[in-house]
């Protein structure tokens, strides 16, 4: 039963593209456009989700390292000419060995300070991207960032980008499942639970903390780079303060460690500004509250929500707990 | 050899010596406890040897190696099991959950040779299962082995906690004040309890303010107070020391 | 030589500046041990508040400085009031992204209701130019210094001899004990964001003449305080200020010699630096501020 609902829902989200064609003509490209966003955001939200929810650390430098993974294909695609194939591994392969070299001082911080240090260390890889413009071109951004091809396949479409962004979250949710679940998954929660007692039962924090900081931090330059492949033009904007915000905002307003939540925090996240289809700045202003909101009555989120909703379904059906 | 031992152990805060130069000395096998007035800095000891504090001067060893200043989760990993003072579980996994935390890293591969090495994973995980619901079966919490720990009693998350310490067999096991903040039956079971590993070979070094556990169950008793070593022996002796006396009713 | 001292002298202007919001951060922390990523807020706002009040208003300086104290004061108690209080008792987790949203809305309503121009300031002290020794200087950084260490001291006397700076000393260092003897711990928390709020607005007042305002001002302050609050040992308010002039002139001395661009990044390469050498900071690890 389980398998044919698995089918059927993989089926249809590939299908998205005609589907999209047939009910709402005229709009169809606009319509995937929010969906390939959604799709990405996903993925980064669930690499973020990963650092923050299940290990439990308070990382603010999740920006630095999606840039980083932008950049890396911009330029090597731009400047080198290097081939898809290759510019993104770069990319998450360069995000990676920087969460490892960041994380190591970065992790000797305690709490406040390791949240404060991660902050400086995304707001220094801003002001780099911003200034050193012999380098990254600065303001003037990177432009002319090629189509992704690899040897004769080309995603130029819209709908091939929609299912490089489906194909992307594919991956990133199963190697979300795949680490926070079974033993790696208790010793990540051991962790962020109880720290003290997770030492106490042979658990090294450092080493899992840094397995999900590297993890995440490389999955999200990989999405960078995806990212800058569809959007074609790289600026220093892309990785401001605010995208942590954003995250903080799906993964929280999902439901922090949760798989679903964030899922559903980051399509409600992306498709609330087109809803609501207001200036940026008002945008921001609801967030704020929202997050606020959120974090103090909610914190388990829109998942909290409605697993409580479906415990409370439940309970007349069964006689006695 | 002696089991465990601390030679000149020495631990100092913003200018307060909590432990003094402590020798201290445990054979294998042997049920020894740890006693003196608050603030003698047995707890201080306690985390200096298991890896929670770095000691400013002496050695500490065990099983013949130096494992002074070893990070906490190596000592676990080389077979010292403890309690901590305040008791101490993974509130949001069950009972059971929290024992198999305590197992796995003895049993933890590479990540790919977990994935390559499935059935052999999947056995494992299996026999840990069972051990873990035998160990909650003999503290009395086998009914509760699904429940989140967080909803258990204290008397209940104490046992929680004495269980998943022995799960993975420590060779030497490290008690921080198991009777305390519990009722009189709680009591018993734990002397029970600790009785039990004594016959069965374990090496229990407890801390305990409660004197009527530690006079009923220790061979050994050795006495701290303001960080040093004081008075050492049997339990008879030790409660007659003059000195002992001294420290515990003389201020 | 008048260069170097001329960028010594910008480097104490910054340093009175992260030293006035860090006293407000380090205080917060110190008595009720929370972080407040809006604190930076405190300043721009403050700052908004004192050009209203000098600009719009046409209030003499001092008159409108202390309006802009008095205001943020006030906003400081509210804010405590109404999103302080139910999050004190809340893990880290909650506090951190609980202000730091709170940091998003004030900045952004700032852009919806003051736009996001720079607002000038200028006074008579600013354009008003000072020669020593052959380093010139305009008068309002002479100001700046004096002022800051006039509020270091009364704060010292305050938190030494005053009933309720005494409360919120002694409750920074054991708030249990605080509790049993009698002390209002919530009107002292009251009191401590007044403070700190008023502190940033003070500072705002006090520099803004020299910086403008815009809204977002606040965040690499927040920054730069905090950093000066961890390189200074947490809560610990004498090294949060020496914390604090050691960024500040750091930062004016590389604006002047390295690159000007990269200026920003000195506050958080300091942090870094000490926190690797010292992670308890400079003076190490202190109770109580």
């Amino acid at each position: 039963m389980r398998a044919t609902r698995w089918v059927l829902g993989s089926a249809a989200l590939v299908a998205v593209p005609w589907i999209a064609a047939a009910v709402v003509p005229g709009q169809q490209r606009y319509v995937l456009h929010v969906l390939i966003f959604t799709a990405l955001y996903g993925a980064l939200a669930l690499s973020y989700d990963l650092v923050v929810g299940h290990v439990g650390s308070l990382s603010l430098a999740h920006p630095a390292f999606f840039g980083l993974g932008a950049y890396t294909l911009a330029l090597l695609a731009t400047e080198a000419r290097w081939p898809f194939a290759l510019a993104l591994p770069a990319g998450i392969a360069l995000a990676a060995v920087v969460a490892l070299a960041v994380g190591v001082p970065m992790f000797r911080l305690t709490e406040h300070s390791f949240a404060m240090g991660t902050l400086g260390f995304a707001i220094v890889t801003q002001v780099v991207a911003t200034n050193w413009v012999d380098f990254t071109h600065g303001p003037l951004c990177v432009t002319g960032i090629p189509k992704p091809q690899v040897g004769a396949l080309r995603i130029a479409t819209l709908p091939a980008f929609y299912w490089m962004g489906l194909g992307a979250l594919a991956l990133v949710a199963l190697l979300y499942r795949g680490l926070t679940t079974f033993r790696l998954g208790r010793a990540f929660h051991a962790v962020r639970d109880n720290e003290t007692l997770a030492a106490a039962a042979s658990i090294d924090p450092l080493r899992y903390r840094m397995l999900a900081f590297v993890i995440g931090g490389g999955v999200a330059g990989g999405i960078g780079a995806l990212y800058v492949s569809y959007v074609g033009v790289l600026c220093p904007g892309e990785l401001t303060v605010s995208l942590s915000v954003n995250l903080l905002v799906m993964v929280f307003l999902g439901g922090v460690g949760s798989l679903r939540g964030v899922l559903v925090g980051a399509a409600a996240f992306t498709a609330l500004p087109e809803i609501l289809r207001m200036a940026p700045t008002w945008r921001m202003v609801i967030y704020g509250l929202l997050l606020l909101v959120i974090v103090i009555r909610a914190p388990d989120g829109l998942e909290g929500l409605m697993r409580r909703a479906s415990s409370r379904r439940r309970r007349p059906a069964s006689s006695g707990a | 050899m002696a089991l465990f031992e601390t030679r000149g152990l020495t631990k100092r805060f913003l200018g307060v010596t909590a432990v003094d130069a402590v020798d201290l000395t445990v054979e294998a096998g042997e049920l020894v406890s740890l006693i003196g007035p608050n603030g003698s800095g047995k707890t201080t000891l306690f985390n200096c040897v298991t890896g929670y504090l770095a000691p400013d001067e002496g050695r500490v060893t065990f099983q013949g190696r130096d494992v002074t200043g070893v990070a906490a989760h190596r000592i676990a990993r080389l077979g010292i099991g403890r309690t901590f003072q305040l008791v101490s579980v993974f509130p949001r996994l069950s009972a059971l959950e929290n024992l198999l935390t305590f197992l796995q890293q003895h049993q933890e591969e590479s990540l790919v040779g977990r994935l390559v090495r499935a059935p052999r994973v999947r056995r494992l995980e299996a026999a840990a299962v069972e051990r873990a619901r035998s160990l909650l079966d003999s503290v009395g919490l086998g009914g509760r082995a699904e429940a989140p720990a967080g909803t258990l009693s204290y008397g209940q998350r104490k046992l929680l906690a004495f269980a998943a310490a022995l799960m993975p067999d420590p060779d030497l096991l490290l008690l921080d004040e198991p009777a305390a903040a519990v009722n009189p039956t709680m009591i018993e079971q734990m002397k029970a309890q600790i009785r039990t590993l004594h016959r069965q070979g374990k090496t229990v070094l407890l801390v305990e303010h409660n004197m009527d556990v530690v006079m009923d169950i220790s061979q050994r008793v050795i006495v701290l107070d303001h960080g040093q070593k004081i008075a050492e022996g049997a339990p008879e002796v030790v409660r007659r020391d003059p000195k002992v006396v001294e420290a515990y009713f003389g201020r | 030589m008048s260069d170097l001292l001329e960028q010594l002298v910008h480097g104490l202007t910054l340093g009175s500046l992260y030293a006035m919001v860090a006293t407000g951060l380090a205080l917060m922390f110190g008595v009720v041990r929370l972080i407040n990523f809006a604190h930076g807020e405190f300043y721009m706002l403050g700052g908004y508040a004192f050009w209203y009040a000098y600009v719009e208003l046409g209030l003499p300086y001092p008159v409108a400085g202390l309006a802009a104290v008095a205001a943020m004061a006030a906003f400081g108690l509210a804010y405590e009031r109404a999103v302080i209080r139910t999050i004190l008792a809340r893990t880290w987790h909650v506090q951190l992204i609980a202000t730091l949203a709170t940091s998003i809305t004030l900045t952004n309503l700032a852009i919806i209701v003051f736009g996001t121009q720079p607002k000038e300031v200028p006074t008579r002290l600013s354009a008003a130019i000072l020669e020593v020794g052959g380093v010139r200087m305009v008068w309002q950084r002479v100001l700046v210094l004096v002022a800051a260490v006039a509020i270091f001291a009364a704060l010292e006397w305050f938190v030494a001899h005053a009933r309720l700076g005494k409360a919120m000393r002694a409750m920074s260092q054991n708030r249990e004990a605080c509790a049993v003897v009698g002390v209002d711990v919530q009107q002292v928390a009251l009191a401590t964001f007044g403070i700190s709020a008023g502190l940033a607005a003070a500072a705002a007042a006090l520099v803004s003449p020299l910086f403008s305002i815009f809204p977002d001002v606040g965040a690499l302050l927040t920054l730069k305080a905090f950093a000066a609050v961890i390189v200074g040992g947490f809560g610990y308010v004498r090294g949060a200020i020496a914390a604090a002039f050691l960024i500040g002139i750091a930062e004016s001395l590389a604006a002047g010699y390295l690159s000007y661009a990269y200026k920003d990044a000195i506050a958080f390469v300091v942090m870094v630096a000490v926190l690797l050498v010292r992670p308890q900071g400079l003076f190490g690890r202190r109770i109580g501020i």
